[in-house]
C-alpha cells in the first residue's frame, strides 16, 4: 500500500487522537475494572503501534509492515472501546475485540518483507481474520451483558435473543480454532527463525521472540477459559500476555536502531579500514562488517574483457534477478562501472546504509579492480602460454609425420629404384632407363613436398619480399578465386609479418577445407599503428574458433603480440576472420 | 628356387618399388597388404615363405602383427622394415619374433640374403 508521506502522518495523528479520546471514556466508566491500568495500556500499546507503524511506513512505503502495525494499533483501540460507557462503542468493540490478534498474526507472519510468502501463511491469517470478525459477530446476537452479570454494562445493540449457553458453547468452539491458529503461527515463526540467515535472524529475532510469547500467552488464555477457570486467573494471564504484545513495536524500533548504530559505526570503521588496507580481501571483510552480512561477495568489473572477476581474477557470474537468495548492488565511480557487491537480500532493508557503504567502498574497489584485472591478465597469459606450448608440440608432431609420410617415403622409393636401375643397367638397359625416369619423377615430387613443408615453417617469400607479395602468392595457390587488397607497403616487424601471414594462410586453408565457398577476399592494411588482416568468404559459415586447434593457435599467437583476433561466422552467411596486430 | 614373399606397407609407391626390386633379385612376390588386418589375412591365405613387414602400419604396430604371423607352425620368416633407422626403434625388434630388420632405404637383394642365410 502506498500512501503519500503526508497521508501517513495524518493517519498517525488520527491514531494518537483516538487513543487520547478513549482516555476520558475509560476514566469515567462505571463498570470497567482496573481503569488506570487500561488507560496506560490504551496509550502505551496504541501509541507504540501507531507511531512505529507510521515511521516504518514512511521509511519504506513499498513494505506493508508499517501499514500492518498501524492497523494493529487501531484494532487495539477497538478492543479497549467496550470499556467506555457507550452502547455503540460497547457493541462495536465487543464484536471486534479480538481483531488485534488477527492483525498481529498478519504482521508477524509478514515480517520483515511485508508479504505473506507461503500459502500456509495466507491460510492461517485468513482463518484468524474470519474467526475474529464473522466468528465474533455471530455470538454478539445472543450476548446479554446483564445476563452475564454485568449490571452496569451498556446495551448490546446487536442483541436478538439472550442465550447464554449458545453464546458460551460458540465461544468454546471458537477458542479451539483460536488455539490452533495461535500454535500454527508459533510453529511457523520458529521454523522461519531456524531457516533465517544470521543477518536476518538479528533483524527478526526480538520481534519473533515477543510474537512467540504472545502466541503462547493467548493460547494459554483460551485454554484456561475453555477449562472454565476463575475470571481473576484469566484476567491475570491476559494482562501478562499484553506485555510481549505491547513490546512488539518497541522491539521493532530497538532492532532498527541497534542495527543502524552498529552499521553507522561500521561505515566509519569501513572508511578507516579502506584507508589502511593494502591487501586484497580486506575490503570484502570490512564490507561484511559494515553491512552486517558475513556472506558478502565482491565482483570487479573488467571493462576490457567485459566480465566480472573475483579478487583472484577468476571469472564470476552475478546472480540474476530471479535469484531470491542473493541481491546485487552495483558500485560506480564518476559514472564508470567499478564492481558489484553481492549480498544477502535482507541488507535491502536498509537502502541508505547500502548507499553509504557502496559510496565509501567505491574508491577502494577501483583500486582492487586494477589488481583483479592484472590477476585476470596473468591467468589469461598462463593459459595462453600453455596452449602455445601444446600447439607448438602438436605442430612439431605434425611436421614429423608430414616429413615421414611424404618426402621421406618418396626418397626411400627413390633409393630402391636407383638400386634396381643399378642392378639392371647392364642386363636390361631399356628397363633400367624406365626405372630411372620414374625415379626422377619421384624426386621432383619429393622436392615439391619439401618446399611446401618449408613454406609452412617459414615462407621464404615473406622474409625476402614482405607480406603483400607473400599473401598474393597464397591467394594464387588457393584452388578458388581470391581477391586480394594488400596495401601495407612498407615492411612491418617480422613477428607481425609472420602472424599476419599465418592468419591468411590458415584462414584460406579453412575456406578450402570447410567453407564450401565460391570465392574469398583478403584485405591487409595499416591503420593507426595496427596491421589489420581480414579474410572473408561467402561459404556456409558456422566456424567455431574454440574448437579447432588451428584458429585457437592463431588467436594465441595474435594475443602474444598484444593484438585482437575474432571470427564472425553465423551459419549461412560466410566466415570472416579478422586480426589486428600492433606494429609499433 | 624362388622365395614367395608378401609385402606389407601402407605406401603404394614403396610397395611398387620393393616389388620390382625383389622380382629383379629372383623373389616371387605373391601379394601386397596395406595394413595389419590385411597382412594377417593374406599371410594365412597365401602361405608366403617371407613377409616384409613395415613397423608403422595405419591400424596396428608391425611388431605385434609380426609376432602373430610368426607364431604358427610352418610360419613364414618375418623381416621388419621401416623408413626410420634401427637406432630410433630400440631393442623392440628382437622381441617381435622377427628374423631381422632392414631400413627401407637399404633394402636390396644382398641385405635380404644376408638376413636369410
Amino acid at each position: 500500500m502506498t500512501l503519500s508521506k503526508r497521508a501517513v502522518w495524518a493517519l498517525a495523528v488520527l491514531g494518537f487522537a483516538c487513543g487520547i479520546a478513549l482516555v476520558p471514556g475509560i476514566a469515567t466508566s462505571d463498570f470497567a475494572e482496573d481503569r488506570g491500568l487500561w488507560i496506560a495500556l490504551d496509550l502505551v500499546i496504541g501509541f507504540g503501534f501507531i507511531g512505529t507503524g507510521a515511521f516504518a511506513w514512511r521509511r519504506r512505503p513499498g513494505n506493508r509492515v508499517g501499514a500492518l502495525m498501524m492497523a494493529t494499533g487501531f484494532a487495539w483501540y477497538l478492543s479497549v472501546a467496550p470499556l467506555v460507557d457507550s452502547a455503540f462503542l460497547f457493541t462495536v468493540g465487543q464484536a471486534t475485540s479480538n481483531l488485534f490478534v488477527a492483525t498481529a498474526i498478519h504482521l508477524l507472519l509478514a515480517f520483515p518483507s511485508g508479504r505473506l510468502e507461503q500459502p500456509v501463511d495466507r491460510l492461517v491469517v485468513g482463518v484468524a481474520y474470519l474467526a475474529t470478525t464473522v466468528g465474533a459477530l455471530i455470538p454478539m446476537l445472543f450476548l446479554d451483558p446483564v445476563a452475564l452479570g454485568c449490571a452496569n454494562c451498556p446495551d448490546n445493540l446487536l442483541l436478538v435473543d439472550s442465550n447464554r449457553s449458545f453464546f458460551e458453547s460458540w465461544y468454546d468452539s471458537l477458542g479451539v480454532v483460536g488455539i490452533t491458529v495461535l500454535l500454527s503461527t508459533l510453529a511457523i515463526l520458529v521454523a522461519r527463525w531456524r531457516e533465517a540467515s544470521p543477518p536476518l535472524r538479528r533483524i527478526v529475532g526480538p520481534v519473533f521472540a515477543a510474537g512467540g510469547l504472545l502466541m503462547v500467552g493467548l493460547a494459554g488464555l483460551l485454554a484456561v477459559s475453555i477449562a472454565g477457570a476463575e475470571w481473576q486467573a484469566t484476567k491475570t494471564i491476559f494482562y501478562a500476555t499484553l506485555i510481549p504484545f505491547g513490546l512488539v513495536p518497541y522491539l521493532f524500533l530497538f532492532s532498527l536502531v541497534q542495527a543502524r548504530m552498529l552499521r553507522g559505526g561500521a561505515v566509519g570503521q569501513l572508511v578507516a579500514t579502506i584507508g589502511e588496507t593494502a591487501g586484497s580481501g580486506d575490503i570484502r571483510d570490512a564490507l561484511a562488517v559494515a553491512l552486517n552480512d558475513p556472506s558478502v561477495d565482491l565482483a570487479y568489473w573488467l571493462q576490457a574483457s567485459e566480465k566480472y572477476v573475483d579478487v583472484q581474477g577468476r571469472r564470476i557470474e552475478l546472480p540474476d534477478s530471479e535469484d531470491e537468495t542473493r541481491a546485487v548492488y552495483h558500485v560506480t565511480l564518476d559514472g564508470d562501472r567499478v564492481g558489484a557487491i553481492v549480498h544477502d537480500p535482507t541488507v535491502l532493508e536498509d537502502p541508505d546504509l547500502l548507499e553509504a557503504v557502496g559510496g565509501a567502498a567505491a574508491l577502494a574497489l577501483q583500486r582492487e579492480q586494477l589488481e583483479a584485472a592484472l590477476r585476470a591478465k596473468v591467468g589469461e597469459l598462463e593459459q595462453s602460454r600453455t596452449r602455445m606450448i601444446r600447439f607448438g608440440m602438436a605442430e612439431r608432431r605434425r611436421l614429423e609425420r608430414d616429413l615421414h609420410d611424404g618426402a621421406q617415403q618418396r626418397l626411400v622409393s627413390l633409393a630402391l629404384d636407383l638400386r634396381l636401375a643399378h642392378d639392371m643397367v647392364r642386363r636390361d638397359p631399356a628397363q633400367a632407363e624406365q626405372v630411372l625416369e620414374g625415379a626422377a619423377d619421384e624426386l621432383g615430387q619429393a622436392l615439391e613436398e619439401l618446399r611446401e613443408l618449408a613454406r609452412g615453417i617459414h615462407p621464404a617469400l615473406l622474409s625476402d619480399r614482405g607480406l603483400d607479395p607473400a599473401v598474393e602468392t597464397l591467394a594464387q595457390r588457393a584452388p578458388l578465386p581470391v581477391e586480394v587488397e594488400a596495401k601495407l607497403g612498407d615492411r612491418v616487424p617480422e613477428p607481425v609479418e609472420l602472424a599476419a601471414y599465418f592468419v591468411v594462410s590458415e584462414a584460406l586453408t579453412n575456406v578450402v577445407k570447410y567453407a564450401q565457398a565460391s570465392q574469398a577476399r583478403v584485405r591487409l592494411e595499416r591503420d593507426n599503428g595496427l596491421v589489420l588482416v581480414e579474410v572473408a568468404d561467402d561459404g556456409v559459415g558456422g566456424a567455431e574458433p574454440g574448437r579447432g586447434s588451428g584458429l585457437r593457435g592463431l588467436a594465441d599467437r595474435i594475443a602474444s603480440l598484444g593484438g585482437r583476433f575474432e571470427v564472425v561466422s553465423a551459419p549461412g552467411s560466410g566466415t570472416t576472420v579478422r586480426a589486428s596486430i600492433p606494429c609499433e | 628356387m624362388s622365395k614367395r614373399v608378401l609385402i606389407v606397407d601402407d605406401h603404394a609407391g614403396f610397395r611398387a618399388s620393393a616389388r620390382r626390386l625383389l622380382q629383379c633379385n629372383g623373389y616371387e612376390v605373391v601379394g601386397e597388404a596395406a595394413d595389419g588386418a590385411e597382412a594377417l589375412k593374406l599371410a594365412d591365405e597365401l602361405q608366403p615363405e617371407l613377409v616384409l613387414l613395415d613397423i608403422h602400419l595405419p591400424d596396428a604396430d608391425g611388431r605385434y602383427v609380426g609376432r602373430r604371423i610368426s607364431s604358427g607352425r610352418e610360419a613364414p620368416d618375418v623381416v621388419l622394415i621401416s623408413s626410420r633407422d634401427i637406432a630410433d626403434l630400440g631393442d623392440s625388434i628382437e622381441r617381435a619374433g622377427a628374423l631381422g630388420f632392414i631400413s627401407k632405404a637399404e633394402l636390396s637383394g644382398e641385405s635380404l640374403a644376408a638376413l636369410l642365410t
